[in-house]
């Protein structure tokens, strides 16, 4: 039996959570461990790791979420918050009945999750997930939910219209009847649910008529069957080669050198290796000048150049400043002089500490607390998924078909 | 502990008496239902609710919950509506078709249709011999609604030589008499009175009607003519809140174009500019006057104090504008003008949204950042959350002004204020979207990231 907490919080929204208690969302733990839809009249938030449980919504329009509330926590959750929108701000305890559309509103917010924050890493094993097959799946577990958003705000449409290059190889791939069979019933659902949101969307074009006669003719008399190679069907999945080049020629005598925090709230998704030790630094001495090079490892889809990413740079506590990074191969590299002059307080002797973290300016929301235990748990969620992706229906759970992709194309990582 | 869960009763949410409802109809609503079989949320909005249900005649199905005996009438509402709800989704599905075979894509069919389809199932039934033939006439009906009203037309009506030279001689003479301004003090703060009430279920209209009678909205139109500054006290935005991008609105010109992309501010915009949002924008341009109509009116109004005639519009901006200065977007916690209920709503909007985004891993850095590119642009915007506000604020109102609709009280007033917010926070979120789009790909379009602004 679940149960939630209903109450109204300070800002008079109503808060229905598995435990009373505050409007402090840190306890909710960093970004990158939070699911969100924004859902017609609140909020809606589940924890990436842990338990599955009903979501957290911060519901601020009630009679606009009325139009969900029931079908998601159940009518009595629904009553409760009509109450509590009009009574005493104290909270109530009510039963929780999760509807069908609960679990599909979880697999959605995961997905969106999973575009932005999947830790996707060439040196600790974790392969990328295919942007514009996870944004088709999007698309459709949206229009699986249409309930639960105001008829403008479900963004079914541009999410078809961005990543619509995958309508035709995922096509392929269903019409290939991949083994087991869930994948392929899995693909085609998918494939319906888009051709479905798009004829109620209005939306038009050549992949998508391609889409619609393939359906009909499917009705009509089955699907072909022919081998397919999965990564040979979405281009660009080739992994990439670490560069054997040598180390940028830098000369001078090394002085030290670090590992330095690769903190993913800092840039945005698809610029950074996301394993721990991918921001590398050596300090050298060339006679009197002290230089540092950086070194970070570049994500598998990083654009070659016009990315003005950067290294920060922050010794002995002091002012960080930044190094600007450029792409070269597989890693984004810069060096910047060093002032390791000893701060006040120290000893001329002791060993200069040296932080170095990377980010984009300007997306930058500044230096946070370290979150590297919550790094390394959102890596493992990350492996034990792709491990049931490899055997689709071994297990309970239900991967993305991205990444069923992943597992099936992701040997060369 | 907490009291223990209160029983809901016999009491049952409306939305769920619908859904259950309406899968009882059975087979023959797919084109007007989910993938999961519920009605579309435009299925429940467009026809069940304003169709069907009619809460304006059975006032006892307007609530979000209902007793057994309503919950028992709304049932069979919908029940006795089985076939017209069949038949008005056949119609759509050939409505649909119909759209596809004409190459139509503008607009989204089911606002364009859903009311058509109910109007053609209750008139004919269910689609039989020559309803393909209805339904093309139709989807052609609907693309041509606009009778001529088209950007096309004002081009063609502001080409005509002897046209201009007499919009030119009134837009002279308006200008010229205008009359002077008074200190707006005095309209600053009634309307922080009215914003601290406005957000309550049935506001106290009585503030905002003295605005209205003392003409408020005029004396600040007045000002943002005379006066560049000085009106906002603290870190001092200009009077105007960049309605205008000088330091105060220039005479209003003819013109001759206009590019959503490289829109001017709304104060400084051409007579053709601002119809050619009007035309764009609107949805239903068929209640719009015709374009020589608008084209005559809007040289005087042009010139009247903020651009608009309507003076609880002029009003609402006065409000929009106290609303506007008082915004956090970064949720700094700055120290601003005395904030008012409307301004709790509002920024509490904006630490969600700042949330989410956050979550989404969309952020832009709260401190400026010369290393920034587009991404520093779009913060600075939410900086000055004014300049993006009062831009959207007058779009909308000039809009009701063109048609002659003014909010009817107090409540649509309030309405508009907190629409245009969220929409400032959309296009925010979707300019940050394009941004980071734009740097993923390739590198030649990082310089143009940010995305034209939509007036």
């Amino acid at each position: 039996m679940t149960e939630v907490h209903v109450a109204r919080g300070r800002d008079g929204s109503i808060r229905v959570a598995a435990a009373p208690g505050g409007d402090d969302e840190s306890a909710l733990g960093p970004d990158f461990t939070r699911s969100v839809l924004d859902v017609a009249g609140a909020l809606l938030v589940w924890p990436v790791l842990g338990a599955q449980t009903p979501p957290v919504a911060d519901v601020h329009d009630v009679r606009r979420a009325q139009q969900w509330l029931w079908a998601v926590y159940g009518d009595g959750v629904a009553a409760a918050v009509h109450d509590a929108a009009a009574g005493e701000p104290a909270g109530v305890r009510v039963r929780a009945r999760p509807g069908a559309l609960a679990g599909t509103a979880a697999r959605l917010g995961l997905g969106h999750w999973a575009a932005r924050w999947w830790p996707a890493s060439y040196t600790d094993g974790i392969a990328e997930l295919e942007g514009d097959v996870l944004g088709l799946e999007l698309a459709a577990l949206t229009h699986q939910c249409q309930e639960l958003f105001d008829d403008l705000d479900d963004g079914v449409a541009e999410l078809i219209e961005e990543h619509r290059a995958a309508l035709d190889p995922l096509l392929r791939w269903w019409h290939a009847t991949p083994r087991p069979a869930q994948t392929a019933r899995h693909l085609g659902s998918v494939l319906r649910l888009i051709d479905d949101a798009a004829d109620c969307a209005g939306l038009d074009g050549p992949e998508l008529r391609r889409l619609r006669s393939a359906l009909e003719e499917e009705r009509g008399h089955g699907r072909t069957s022919a081998p397919v190679d999965l990564s040979a069907l979405f281009a660009g999945r080739d992994g990439h080669a670490l560069a054997a080049g040598a180390a940028p020629g830098a000369g001078g005598r090394v002085i030290a050198r670090g590992s330095g925090t690769n903190d993913w709230r800092r840039y945005p998704p698809g610029f950074v290796d996301a394993a721990e030790d991918a921001v590398s630094w050596t300090a050298r001495a060339h006679g009197e000048l002290r230089q540092i090079e950086v070194e970070v490892v570049a994500h598998v889809t990083a654009p070659a150049a016009g990315v003005p990413l950067a290294a920060e740079v922050r010794v002995n506590g002091g002012d960080p400043h930044r190094v600007p990074l450029t792409r070269r191969d597989d890693v984004w590299t810069g060096r910047g002089e060093l002032d390791l002059r000893p701060g006040a307080g120290l000893p001329v002797t002791a060993p200069p500490r040296i932080e170095v973290g990377v980010l984009l300016p300007g997306f930058d929301p500044g230096h946070g607390p370290d979150t590297g235990v919550e790094r390394a748990a959102i890596r493992d969620l990350a492996r034990r998924r792709l491990a049931d992706a490899a055997q689709p229906g071994a297990y309970g759970t239900q991967p993305f078909l991205a990444e069923i992709l992943a597992a099936a194309t992701g040997e060369d990582y | 502990m907490p009291p223990p869960s209160q029983p809901i009763g016999e009491r049952r949410p409306r939305a769920q008496v619908i859904d259950h409802a309406w899968r009882d109809l059975g087979a023959g609503l797919e084109s007007l239902s989910g993938p999961g079989g519920a009605p579309l949320t435009r299925t429940v909005k467009l026809i069940v609710l304003p169709l069907i249900v009619r809460p304006a005649l059975h006032a006892e199905l307007a609530a979000d919950f209902l007793q057994p005996a309503e919950a028992a009438r709304l049932d069979a509402l919908i029940r006795e509506s089985g076939s017209l709800l069949t038949a008005t989704a056949q119609w759509f599905t050939l409505l649909k078709k119909a759209r596809r075979a004409l190459g139509v894509v503008a607009g989204n069919p089911q606002d364009l249709y859903f009311q058509r389809c109910f109007e053609l199932a209750t008139e004919h039934g269910a689609p039989s011999a020559g309803a393909d033939e209805v339904a093309r006439a139709v989807v052609d009906e609907v693309v041509h609604a606009g009778g001529g009203r088209t950007v096309e037309a004002l081009k063609d009506c502001l080409a005509d030589p002897a046209l201009r030279a007499r919009l030119a001689e009134e837009l002279a003479a308006a200008w010229e008499s205008r009359g002077p301004a008074r200190d707006a003090a005095e309209a600053l703060a009634p309307a922080a009175e009215v914003l601290e009430t406005c957000t309550a279920p049935e506001p106290n209209p009585s503030a905002y009607a003295r605005m209205i009678e003392l003409r408020h909205g005029e004396l600040f139109g007045r000002v943002v003519w005379a006066q560049p500054g000085g009106l906002w006290g603290g870190a001092e935005p200009p009077a105007h809140l960049g309605l205008t991008a000088r330091p105060v609105p220039p005479r209003p010109e003819i013109g001759r174009g206009a590019s959503t992309a490289t829109l001017p501010a709304p104060l400084d915009r051409t007579l053709f500019e601002r119809l050619f949002v009007v035309l764009q924008s609107s949805a239903r341009r068929e209640e719009l006057p015709t374009v020589p109509e608008l084209v005559a009116r809007e040289s005087g109004r042009s010139c009247a104090p903020l651009g608009l005639y309507d003076e609880s519009l002029r009003v609402a901006v006065v409000l929009g504008a106290c609303l506007a200065v008082g915004l956090d977007p970064l949720g700094t916690g700055a120290p601003g003008p005395a904030r008012t209920a409307a301004h709790k709503v509002v920024n509490s909007r904006w630490r969600r949204e700042a949330s989410v985004l956050r979550a989404r891993r969309m952020t832009v850095s709260p401190h400026p950042d010369p290393d920034g590119g587009a991404l520093d642009a779009l913060a600075q915007d939410l900086r000055t959350p004014w300049v993006p506000y009062m831009r959207r604020l007058w779009v909308r109102l000039h809009g009701r002004d063109v048609r002659g609709a003014p909010p009817a009280d107090l409540a649509s007033v309030w309405a508009v204020l907190d629409g245009v917010a969220r929409s400032v926070m959309m296009d925010h979120r979707a300019r940050v979207r394009a941004a980071l789009r734009a740097l993923s790909a390739a590198p030649a379009t990082a310089a143009d990231a940010a995305e034209p602004r939509s007036a």
